[in-house]
């Protein structure tokens, strides 16, 4: 009993020493020392959103890219980012160390719809900065106004919509629309975006067929209700997975529709090449946007973006596969983040980089453009706007390539 | 000396919980009241896991019963967090006893089976009914705030309702698999003939487990509710069910105090321990600790580890250690009989 006892009170005075001297302190600013910027964000590096794990790594090549140069106002920049294998449990515990263990200075790029919608509270609550969450879910942007310590920074899903509602609106006048859309704020914020865009057109659309994500069989019913109304243009507003399922039904019912839009999410070169491998024939000159530059198309090549680009991910992440796009989202928002703690000048604070992210001129007119979006895509913020990229390019899938098409749309603006 | 030692283990612990706070970081304490709400699940599985000898793959989606249970009375009915838990906990174990009475007809894998069936069905509903339930968006709750008159930080205040609920709940299962009952339970476990043929009633005691562990799980899920503040279908995937059993067989089956080493496993593994375990490999071997999915790497080769080396879990590492070494011993199942003993 003694001998207990003793151990006892042995073990708890060990933790005791051990717990004293752990804890540190944060400093004036948490996350800025005289040296450094602590940055740290979530992102899925398992589970089922895993394809988007090349985001975090493209963004830690460009930061280390400036660091190499002197870092930001003679501080290095430190990127740390965890898995949250996209459930957002994880991404609340993560969320708590990043802010009360590590004292990150900001949270940055975190990803996912629901995972950033389960810490954003939280966040606010602690005026720590949530910045350019990546997801163009509309709320993040257009909900400013109460939770001041969030901003997006990709278009925003229904702006995107607005943008195929405008386009068929144009030139499509006498088409036909049948709509797959994923049952969720995903798939109702792009269908609102569109029938925004298509205004008076909207009588177009004859059939909107709603999936579950649930679902656990394809949307083969649905396909059979689109072909069935006599649609001839295909408007595919669904994720990754169920867009190339929808390719390949289309093509084994025999449905042979005269336009397909997809959505710039699932419009990527890797998930539409397993469309066609998988025996679907109807991918072939599909519509969708795109808003940076396209490592996968040469057309962009000698654009300074796409060499600064392939130099900085040959130097600091040899090993990531160049071409996916991913990389390149990556590296275009780290851009951002960058020019916003450059103008913190000495002393950056939390609340100095939201005002600076609330008040963005990045245009091509004031030759200060990112250089890794589009020429001609400014990221812009100013008092009630606060979308920070708009403009995107229709683009095209020719030959295993997505061809842009004409000039710039602007989704948000014609909306109100 | 013997009858002494599980109220002194219960002092040890009230004591380790009470300090905990004072020694760790906000942060660190936030995690440990997890710890707190995983033990409570634990125990409730242990009750029909280890001590009945049913396994279920579907007690994830209890906890998520208990949690949806806290988070639409508290979101949209206005009810106090705290009064939710123990509702919580009744709404899961009702659904329990309700799912129970006929999948307990079913037999050791068949049963395994049926109860995988809950956390997809679980999922589906969820989705299905978006206006009650917030459908993929899910719900935000609002942060706990410290009650009695006591300012202090949310992480410690969670800290403190989890391992109140805890310290309450571990008694309550001792005096569950205790005596008669008790007995039962294992006579159960360990022939269901010989129970049958001593008048005990299989399908009854099977469906009394399940529903008392739906209970323990639904309360869980409230604190987990609370304590994430916020739910939506992704917060309780498959995986959950599969931690919990993983749990339990690293904290020791049919062995009460194990469970908060699984507790402690189901809590840290994911999110500290691997990555930290990871870091710590990458430097000697230079190994992409970002590559999607390393860290279940280091899960799988934890969870071999402890199988090989400790087969009884951390309850039976504990109980070798104090007294015989395995290898020493008569085979035999201490919990059958000396049920309350760690």
């Amino acid at each position: 009993m003694r001998k207990t006892f003793l151990l006892i009170v042995a073990a708890l005075a060990v933790t005791a020493v051990v717990g004293a001297t752990a804890g540190a302190r944060p400093t004036a600013t948490p996350g800025v020392t005289a040296k450094s910027i602590l940055l740290e964000g979530t992102y899925p590096l398992s589970g089922p959103a895993s394809g988007y794990a090349p985001i975090p790594v493209g963004m830690g090549a460009y930061f280390s890219y400036v660091n190499a140069q002197g870092g930001v106002n003679g501080r290095k920049i430190n990127w740390h980012y965890e898995d949250d294998g996209y459930n957002p449990a994880n991404t609340v515990q993560i969320t708590h160390k990043f802010v009360e263990q590590d004292h990150a200075f900001a949270l940055v790029g975190g990803l996912g719809t629901e995972p950033q919608l389960a810490v954003r509270q939280y966040l606010n609550d602690n005026k720590v900065p949530q910045l350019f969450v990546a997801t163009g879910a509309t709320t993040f942007d257009r909900d400013f106004a109460q939770y001041p310590w969030t901003i997006g920074w990709q278009p925003d899903y229904e702006a995107e919509g607005a943008i195929y509602g405008k386009y068929v609106a144009a030139n499509m006048p006498n088409a036909k629309i049948g709509i797959l859309y994923q049952n969720d704020s995903y798939g109702n914020d792009y269908l609102r975006g569109f029938k925004a865009g298509l205004r008076a057109h909207q009588s177009q659309i004859v059939t909107a067929q709603p999936y579950d994500l649930s679902a656990t069989t394809p949307p083969a019913v649905q396909m059979v209700k689109i072909k069935a109304s006599g649609a001839d243009t295909l408007v595919l507003f669904a994720t990754p997975t169920p867009t190339i399922q929808a390719y390949v039904i289309g093509t084994k019912i025999g449905y042979k529709p005269a336009n397909v839009i997809t959505n710039s999410v699932s419009a990527t070169d890797a998930f539409l090449t397993i469309a066609e491998k998988s025996g679907s024939d109807i991918v072939e000159g599909s519509l969708s946007v795109e808003y940076t530059l396209d490592p996968a198309n040469p057309i962009y090549n000698k654009q300074p973006g796409m060499k600064l680009y392939r130099q900085i991910m040959a130097k600091y992440a040899p090993k990531a596969n160049v071409n996916d796009g991913l990389n390149l989202y990556g590296v275009a928002k780290a851009w951002n983040v960058v020019q916003l703690l450059k103008s913190l000048g000495k002393n950056p604070t939390r609340t100095g980089l939201m005002a600076a992210a609330r008040k963005m001129t990045f245009t091509p007119g004031k030759k200060n453009a990112n250089p890794f979006l589009l020429p001609g895509v400014s990221t812009y913020t100013r008092g009630n706007f606060q979308f920070p990229i708009t403009q995107v390019k229709l683009v095209k899938y020719v030959n295993h390539v997505f061809q842009p098409q004409g000039k710039l749309f602007a989704g948000r603006g014609a909306l109100r | 000396m013997r009858r002494l030692r599980n109220p002194v283990a219960f002092g040890v612990l009230v004591l380790a919980v009470v300090l905990a706070p004072f020694l760790f970081s906000n942060y660190r304490t936030y995690q440990l009241g997890f710890v707190g709400l995983y033990l409570v699940a634990l125990l409730g599985l242990d009750i029909l896991t280890g001590f009945t000898g049913q396994i279920s793959l579907g007690h994830g989606a209890f906890m998520g019963i208990g949690a949806y249970t806290t988070t639409i009375l508290v979101v949209d009915h206005g009810v106090r967090d705290l009064w939710t838990i123990p509702l919580g906990g009744v709404v899961a174990g009702v659904i329990g006893l309700a799912f129970g009475i006929p999948a307990t007809r079913f037999a050791g894998p068949y049963l395994a089976l049926a109860t995988f069936a809950i956390p997809l069905a679980f999922i589906g509903i969820l989705k299905r009914f978006p206006h009650f339930t917030g459908g993929t968006n899910g719900k935000n709750l609002p942060q706990l705030h410290p009650e009695l008159g006591w300012h202090t930080n949310p992480s410690i205040w969670f800290y403190v309702v989890c391992w109140f609920v805890a310290l309450v709940m571990l008694p309550l299962a001792f005096f569950i698999v205790r005596g008669r009952f008790g007995r039962a339970l294992r006579s159960v476990r360990d022939s269901e003939i010989a129970a049958t043929a001593n008048g005990v009633s299989t399908a009854g005691v099977k469906t009394a487990a399940f529903g008392i562990s739906a209970f323990y799980c639904g309360v869980a899920g409230s604190l987990y509710a609370i304590g994430t503040t916020y739910v939506n279908p992704d917060t309780f995937p498959i995986d959950l069910s599969i931690l919990l059993l993983v749990g339990i067989v690293l904290g020791g089956a049919g062995s009460l105090y194990g469970m908060l080493f699984g507790a402690l496993f189901v809590e840290f593994i994911r999110l500290t321990w691997g990555p930290a375990l990871l870091n710590l490999f990458s430097k000697a071997h230079h190994i992409d600790t970002h590559a999607p999915g390393s860290g279940l790497v280091v899960y799988g080769v934890v969870l071999l580890l402890v199988l090989y080396l400790a087969p009884a879990g951390a309850a039976g590492l504990v109980r070798g250690l104090s007294g015989r070494p395995a290898f020493l011993r008569r085979k035999e199942d201490p919990s059958l009989s000396d049920p309350g003993l760690v």
